[in-house]
């Protein structure tokens, strides 16, 4: 099948020199929930914007379902729903006369663009606000906007540029249950975040991009199992040689009364754990199971956290 | 064939200029009335007849010209620089209109109102002096070409523009003079021969004349000059606008 995006040695020099990426290779599937995951400044905004036609290549090649986004944009671009991170409309005009401006756009008949932005207004909430000016929105309502405006000419693939940047917790989960539906429904949803939970819940596939490159590429539990944090803490009292000589073959370290085993699904390993250290005569007071992140993951990549 | 996303675009320029018409269309007129009554009937009687048309009446092509000029211009550099500037120019990047479909968008709107205003002065004329049209096909013509023309100086002025400011510099220093030394309020004839020929290099000055012959059936230069003069300016601007858009200089990073 044709990939939903297929991104080939991809460089971004913008004027003045600063080289947003260097070389990126990238495929997303059609119908996959698709996670680019980077620090502010990676590159993941410019990844967007050359892939909608906001920024120009300086060398590489990005298709769209198979359309050249430079030779075939009118292809490309017909089958891409933007919301960008950044929350600007035409201030000219209300909710309702912006829906059908951006359907008019993309050719959809009038017929079916009312149909869609009447639909897309009441799903998001927006319904009575449709003949006000976007200036009168809050900033909830002006991302909610943003994101039914980018779906109003049913596109293929969805990318969301930060959408949950800012929203408080009620909305964000609107969103990500509404994100989560349009992918049932077979879109391809590609989601920017630096909110490191939101990828590791929503995305099937994630890419890392940090400083113009992509560092780490799979599904969050692949690039998790990779980094092998996974384990246990146990509190245990009375440890002894004898109990350390019970966990042979594990990989531990025990310090001021706790210890710490690096061990790949640890709920299963847990009982034997358990009875190994119980069967001392040791008392085990609390386990605590740990799972890398992907926050572990970039750490362990890059040497700092994704928030620094 | 015209696309519906062309379509719409061009519909969403007309738009906002009609809503806006306290700011787009009204101010003109009453500019055009106090034009009308100050120079006209104040200055008009001591001036006497040019041409055999009142002073009244000679000044009306010019200022519809003017009007045309001036709102033409206005509207696609602001248009497009509001865009840019408030940063939802974006919403229109990203659609499959190519960089010429939307260069074309923005100068249709400011012909559009350009014309219209242009009109407007010329009802205005009709209605408070005795001018009869002479050439109405070619006035609509005069208007359209040089509104379209200035649409397109429009887009170009909003493609380098930074700042607001940078759209009215142009007006003040550039298209205000052009136009008042365009021949709006005199004949070419009343003035000593070293300006008159420096008149000669002024392109508003066979735009100002080609719609006075249109109106009035009277001009200091050839109709066919002035009206190639305003084709060849429609065509070099829309030519650099469309060409620097569709490059996406300014426009995108």
């Amino acid at each position: 099948m044709t990939p939903a995006v297929e991104i080939k040695g991809l460089y971004k020099r913008y004027a003045g020199g600063v080289e947003a990426l260097k070389g990126i290779d990238l495929v997303v599937g059609q119908g996959e929930f698709f996670g680019l995951l980077g620090p502010n400044g990676a590159g993941k905004t410019t990844t967007i914007g050359v892939t909608t036609g906001l920024v120009r290549i300086t060398e590489g090649s990005v298709r769209v379902m198979g359309y050249d986004v430079v030779s075939q944009f009118r292809q490309a671009r017909q089958l891409i729903g933007l919301a960008a991170q950044e929350l600007n409309f035409d201030w000219f005009f209300s909710l309702w006369d912006l829906m059908i401006l951006q359907a008019g756009y993309y050719g959809v008949p009038a017929k079916i663009a009312r149909k869609n932005a009447e639909r897309l207004l009441e799903e998001f909430g927006l319904s009575a606000k449709r003949d006000v000016k976007v200036r009168a929105l809050s900033g909830g309502m002006k991302r909610r906007f943003q994101i039914a405006r980018s779906l109003v000419h049913e596109p293929q693939l969805v990318i969301m540029d930060e959408p949950t940047a800012g929203v408080d917790v009620e909305l964000r989960h609107m969103l990500w249950d509404y994100l989560r539906r349009l992918n049932k429904e077979g879109r391809t949803i590609i989601l920017t975040t630096h909110y490191i939970e939101e990828a590791e819940l929503l995305c099937e596939r994630v890419a890392i991009i940090d400083n113009g490159r992509i560092i780490a590429d799979g599904s969050p539990a692949q690039l998790m199992a990779g980094i092998k944090r996974d384990g246990l803490s146990i509190t245990v009292e009375g440890w002894s040689d004898q109990a350390a000589a019970g966990l042979d073959g594990y990989d531990y370290t025990f310090k001021d009364g706790r210890l710490q085993i690096k061990v790949v699904q640890p709920e299963r390993r847990l009982a034997d754990i358990v009875t190994r250290i119980a069967g001392t005569g040791a008392v085990v007071h609390d386990v605590t199971i740990d799972h890398a992140s992907l926050e572990d993951v970039f750490i362990e990549l890059t040497g700092r956290r994704m928030d620094d | 064939m015209i696309s519906t996303g062309f379509y719409t675009f061009v519909t969403r320029e007309l738009k906002r200029f009609l809503s806006l018409y306290n700011q787009t269309l009204v101010p003109g007129l009453l500019t055009t009335v106090l034009y009308i009554v100050v120079f006209g009937k104040s200055l008009g009687s001591r001036i006497g007849d040019i041409k055999g048309h009142s002073y009244m009446e000679f000044i009306i092509p010019g200022l519809a010209m003017m009007n045309a000029i001036t709102n033409a211009y206005s509207n696609s550099a602001s248009s497009l620089f509001q865009a840019k500037i408030m940063q939802f120019l974006d919403d229109i990047l990203i659609t499959p209109l190519s960089g010429l479909e939307i260069s074309l968008g923005y100068i249709i709107g400011g012909a559009a109102r350009g014309f219209i205003n242009g009109i407007l002065v010329l009802v205005m004329g009709l209605l408070l002096t005795d001018i009869s049209l002479s050439h109405p096909f070619l006035i609509v013509v005069e208007l359209l070409v040089v509104s379209w023309a200035f649409g397109a100086v429009g887009l170009l002025v909003g493609i380098f523009a930074k700042t607001f400011d940078n759209i009215q510099l142009l007006v003040n220093f550039f298209l205000t003079p052009l136009v008042f030394l365009g021949g709006i309020f005199y004949s070419i004839d009343m003035l000593p021969p070293l300006w008159r020929n420096i008149s000669l290099f002024n392109p508003l000055y066979y735009m100002i004349n080609g719609l006075r012959y249109a109106v009035l059936d009277i001009a200091d230069t050839s109709p066919v000059v002035s009206f190639l003069v305003s084709v060849a300016a429609a065509v070099i601007f829309t030519l650099a606008g469309a060409i620097l858009f569709s490059r996406g200089y300014r426009i995108k990073e």
